[in-house]
């Protein structure tokens, strides 16, 4: 028995048959019998973009050609970043028939959100493309970086999902709190609005890391380069924050099979 | 060689849905000691097992007995490595596969052919050991066309079937068993026993817990008397069933 930190997390990533499995059966099962199977995710996406798009499109007097795709691909990415934080809370406590009956790596669990929700956005990801496809706004050259860019955001959502998993099987209080802080960090990310609309109260921009995160995956999609700064922060808090993960790892992974 | 060697394990698990602050509780603890819990912070821990040891190797079969809550079925999830004890130290060598709930660890939705790749992605098989075991484990589960169904359409005797096919296929070194036996119909048990008594032989190590005295006696070399989380009795097996068997008599 291994109670290293680090290999715990190395076997996790080894167990990956596991967690795609997982993650897979997850869609399959929320989506059984019904016609159109996922792609509900997009539909259900595409007619919230455009709708927002278009009703704030027209409050906010925007052109729609550079409006519909900041919309678009930001709800796209924030769709990501909230299912993880919001599944993640029930990562460890909606699969406690498995914990409790096998000692598989706990970290294949918070993979399991991780992948469930990639595929989620794989099917969002059609808006994108149609959008691209629609209002032309796409460059080669930048749109490389997407994919670090979603790399580095994916590493900063698994650390955030570990921390979510662990304390909200110990304290039930925390899905809750998760949920409204969401509901909050929806409102002051730029996700309805360019950021330089907000320049009476840019602080909102400032503390919100949330805010770089998205710049980091979307401004690819829009064709343009990210703040440099963003990239600093990003790797500045995938440091601050698996630090913190594997610090809790080491104290508390033991006691989760006795928390849920 | 296999090995199982459990040196001096404590474990107390929390239960938090009990309110251990509230004031009544408080005040009618005046006095008085709890003998079962330990009540801190809202928390009450339940001592659920006290200075357990003993040591296995290859070949040995220990039945463990007791009665209802004495601490068997959590004493096999340490074995297992799902609860980790908060003192003492389990020592394992070879691969263990634990058939602790049979309810547990099969998904619903899923037919029992997609459960197989799932459960023995558990169990630490590779995909080419699952697509070889497959037909073997339809086989010996005796589900025939079943097994493109979903599991929730199972009886609770398929279920076991299944469940107990999947663990049986795999190549355990130690294997750990809770009351798996008493559900299925009688031929399957025959079968069943059948099996176990096989892979026993091969594997090394056998724990299994048992409500029947008989079962303790055809399977095991070893048996362990678990009371309220303590080791009453531990030796070999006709020994130590004899007097829980006499102590439950003498008692009712």
């Amino acid at each position: 028995m291994q109670d290293n930190t680090l290999s715990l997390l190395i076997s996790g990533c080894k167990s990956w048959r596991l967690w795609t499995l997982l993650g897979w059966q997850d869609i399959r099962q929320r989506y059984a019998r019904s016609t159109i199977g996922p792609f509900w995710i997009t539909l259900s996406m595409g007619v919230m973009v455009g709708a927002i798009g278009l009703v704030y499109g027209t409050l906010f007097d925007q052109n729609m050609k550079g409006y519909l795709p900041l919309v678009g691909s930001g709800f796209v990415i924030w769709g990501l970043i909230s299912g993880v934080l919001n599944d993640s809370c029930f990562a460890f406590i909606n699969n406690s028939n498995y914990i409790r009956q096998s000692d598989a790596c706990l970290w294949v669990y918070v993979f399991q959100v991780i992948w469930r929700q990639i595929i989620m956005l794989a099917h969002n990801f059609v808006i994108v493309i149609i959008l691209q496809f629609v209002f032309g706004i796409l460059k080669l050259g930048e749109l490389i970086f997407f994919i670090p860019g979603l790399a580095l955001l994916l590493l900063n959502l698994t650390w955030m999902a570990y921390l979510a998993a662990t304390w909200s099987t110990r304290y039930r209080d925390i899905p809750q709190l998760i949920s409204a802080l969401v509901q909050i960090l929806f409102y002051i990310t730029p996700l309805m609005w360019w950021p330089k609309m907000m320049q009476k109260h840019q602080w909102l921009l400032t503390i919100n890391p949330f805010a770089n995160l998205v710049d980091l995956v979307r401004s690819p999609l829009l064709g343009t380069a990210a703040q440099p700064e963003s990239w600093y922060v990003a790797i500045g808090l995938a440091v601050v924050g698996w630090t913190l993960a594997l610090l809790t790892s080491a104290r508390t992974y033991r006691q989760i099979a006795y928390w849920i | 060689m296999t090995v199982l060697i459990v040196d001096d394990i404590s474990v107390s698990i929390p239960v938090f849905e009990v309110s251990g602050r509230s004031l009544r509780k408080a005040l009618a603890r005046i006095g008085q000691r709890n003998a079962l819990a330990d009540a801190n912070d809202g928390v009450i821990n339940v001592r659920a097992l006290q200075n357990i040891s003993f040591a296995l190797e290859s070949g040995d079969r220990l039945g463990l007995i007791g009665p209802n809550g004495a601490g068997k079925s959590t004493l096999l999830r340490v074995l297992a490595g799902i609860y980790r004890p908060q003192q003492g130290q389990v020592m394992r060598r070879g691969k263990a596969v634990p058939l602790l709930d049979l309810t547990l660890g099969l998904d619903n939705n899923s037919t029992g052919r997609q459960n197989i790749r799932l459960r023995g992605l558990f169990l630490g098989l590779s995909p080419a050991e699952i697509s070889d075991n497959e037909n073997g484990i339809i086989a010996f589960s005796e589900l025939g066309d079943y097994i493109d169904m979903p599991v929730r359409t199972y009886s609770s005797g398929m279920r076991m079937r299944l469940a107990f096919s999947i663990s049986m296929a795999v190549e355990a070194d130690i294997l750990l068993l809770d009351e798996v036996l008493a559900v299925g119909d009688s031929a399957f048990q025959a079968k069943a026993k059948a099996r176990l008594q096989e892979v026993s032989g091969r594997a090394g190590i056998l724990v299994m817990a048992l409500h029947s005295s008989p079962a303790i006696m055809e399977f095991c070399n070893k048996a362990l008397w678990l009371q309220d989380g303590m080791v009453r009795m531990l030796g070999e097996c006709h020994e130590v069933v004899r007097a829980y068997d006499d102590f439950m008599h003498g008692r009712s």
